[in-house]
């Protein structure tokens, strides 16, 4: 579980690092000659990152289900 | 504006950011690993770098390595995720370099670009390096400067001719520099490949092309596509190797060893000798038809015997260099530099930059000077200036007589009639002449 949760930090960084980058240069392309049509590609960089992350938070909730040591803590829990 | 290189595996940041800070105004160049983070260190001026620590071939240090090599007055900034990464690289690397920690934003950046090295404003106030490589303001340097720019203008391959040590690559690079060009600066040493080798290095190879090549591997045409190429010593490529170089530079196509398609090149060829063009033809060094590819546009670099003028300003640039690289403040004595324009440095600046460096590390402590030697010569320009009879262009006749006088005597062990009747003179005119160069010194 340790292993999936260092994992996923590490492959939920970069995308957000490329969402950060992209969302200055959105900005700065917007500020310095309105040029829409690259803003949206921008923004549609930035969409795909944004699923990326979601796409890997689903995935180790996912092997977190299968996660034998989760299992016998929910059965203790209940 | 800073001249940023930025070195990163995710090609969405990689391209994000170099569009971001283009749109700042900087210029950046972008590579996705060490190996082409290298070939673009080479003879190139980056204020600023900023590397990804882990990249798929090696790490952003191994860059730094290579970066630090060709400057010392570079501002660094690792990219990491994680600030505890800090302290273990410092402990590696110092202080000096900074860190960027993801998600970067344009605060951190400009942060990072304001900073400037505190050397890199003292190397600033000293020394103008023409085209960001060159050193000299002498005549015939400015001659040199005018040819650079006008030929950096034009696609046309230039053909460097001058002395060992004179400082080929450094005008290869300055013609580079000055063209703007948007691909790198490749350098390779044609007399450093072997035989079989050399064909695979120029043209590149697929895998499985022959026993050992596990990899596709592009040759340099490749890797100076859009740039220059710097083919050293082009003299020394074997003389049946060089139509595979003509037929590249006809018909601007290289393929692969192994391979079916040509790639189309897009380079500007630089080569450079050290033998003179009569002996390049002479001794069928070069054939004739590659000679007229190569050398389009011929530059001969000037001996540093024959701009003398420059001899305190390349001392002063290269102590600074050492005191960069040292942290210290050795100065040279009034004398000293008198002896050093006087000497002919047959070897160049290369042997001059030599001598310094060793007259640095033997330094006296106590007044902050360099020390030279009793004899500022080394074996091989001795070596050099007895087989050139000290017969080159630009010398005077005077200047040939005294040195043949002075290695006649050499020679001879100083036995002056022997010398007197092997150079077909009377005594008398021999100590006539002698004579009159020590009236000469002492004037």
């Amino acid at each position: 579980m340790k292993r999936s949760t260092s994992a996923l930090i590490h492959d939920v960084r970069n995308p957000l690092n490329t969402i950060s980058i992209n969302a200055e240069l959105g900005k700065l392309t917007l500020q310095k000659n309105g040029d829409i049509t690259k803003a949206i590609q921008i923004f549609e960089a930035i969409l795909a990152e944004c699923r990326l992350c979601s796409k890997r938070i689903t995935e180790l909730k996912d092997s977190l289900q299968d996660d034998p040591a989760e299992v016998i803590l929910k059965e203790e829990r209940n | 504006m800073a001249n940023i290189l930025l070195v990163d595996d995710d090609t969405k940041f990689l391209n994000a950011t170099t569009d971001l800070l283009q749109m700042l105004g900087h210029t950046v160049k972008g590579a996705s690993s060490v190996e082409e983070a290298k070939t673009m260190a080479v003879a190139s001026n980056y204020t600023h770098a900023i590397l990804d620590l882990i990249l798929p071939d090696g790490s952003g240090l191994h860059v730094l390595d290579a970066l630090n090599a060709e400057n010392h007055n570079l501002q660094v900034a690792l990219v990491t995720g994680h600030a505890s990464i800090k302290s273990f690289v410092m402990n590696l690397y110092g202080p000096n370099i900074k860190y960027l920690i993801k998600p970067i934003d344009l605060e951190q950046l400009n942060a990072f670009l304001a900073s400037t090295s505190s050397n890199a404003a003292k190397q600033d106030s000293g020394i103008k390096k023409h085209f960001g490589h060159l050193v000299g303001e002498s005549a015939v340097m400015q001659k040199l400067y005018e040819m650079i720019d006008r030929v950096a203008t034009t696609q046309a391959n230039v053909m460097l001719v001058g002395e060992s040590g004179a400082g080929k690559e450094e005008v290869a690079a300055s013609i580079h520099f000055a063209s703007q060009a948007r691909g790198a600066f490749v350098p390779i040493n044609c007399g450093a490949f072997s035989t079989e080798l050399i064909n695979s290095e120029l043209f590149g190879h697929e895998k499985g092309a022959f026993t050992g090549a596990i990899n596709r591997k592009p040759g340099v045409f490749e890797l100076a596509q859009d740039g220059t190429l710097f083919l050293d010593e082009i003299t020394e490529m074997p003389i049946d190797l060089q139509p595979n170089l003509l037929r590249v530079l006809e018909s601007r196509k290289v393929t692969r060893l192994g391979g079916t398609s040509a790639l189309d090149v897009n380079c500007r060829v630089v080569s450079a000798t050290n033998r003179p063009e009569h002996e390049i033809a002479r001794d069928k060094k070069l054939r004739e038809d590659l000679y007229f590819r190569l050398a389009v546009f011929p530059i001969h670099i000037p001996p540093l015997r024959m701009r003398k003028d420059d001899i305190p300003l390349l001392v002063d640039h290269f102590l600074t260099d050492l005191n960069l690289q040292y942290n210290a403040k050795i100065g040279i004595r009034e004398e000293d530099l008198n002896r050093l324009c006087q000497y002919d440095w047959p070897g160049n600046v290369r042997e001059l930059r030599h001598c310094l460096h060793r007259a640095y590390i033997m330094a006296d402590q106590a007044t902050g000077k360099i020390r030279l030697p009793e004899r500022i010569q080394s074996p091989f320009s001795r070596l050099e200036t007895t087989q050139n009879n000290g017969i080159h262009f630009g010398k005077t006749v005077e200047d040939v007589e005294k040195e043949l006088i002075q290695t006649t005597l050499e020679h001879l062990d100083g036995d002056k009639k022997k010398a007197a009747e092997m150079l077909g003179i009377s005594l008398k005119t021999l100590y006539n002449r002698l004579n009159s160069y020590t009236n000469t010194c002492a004037e």
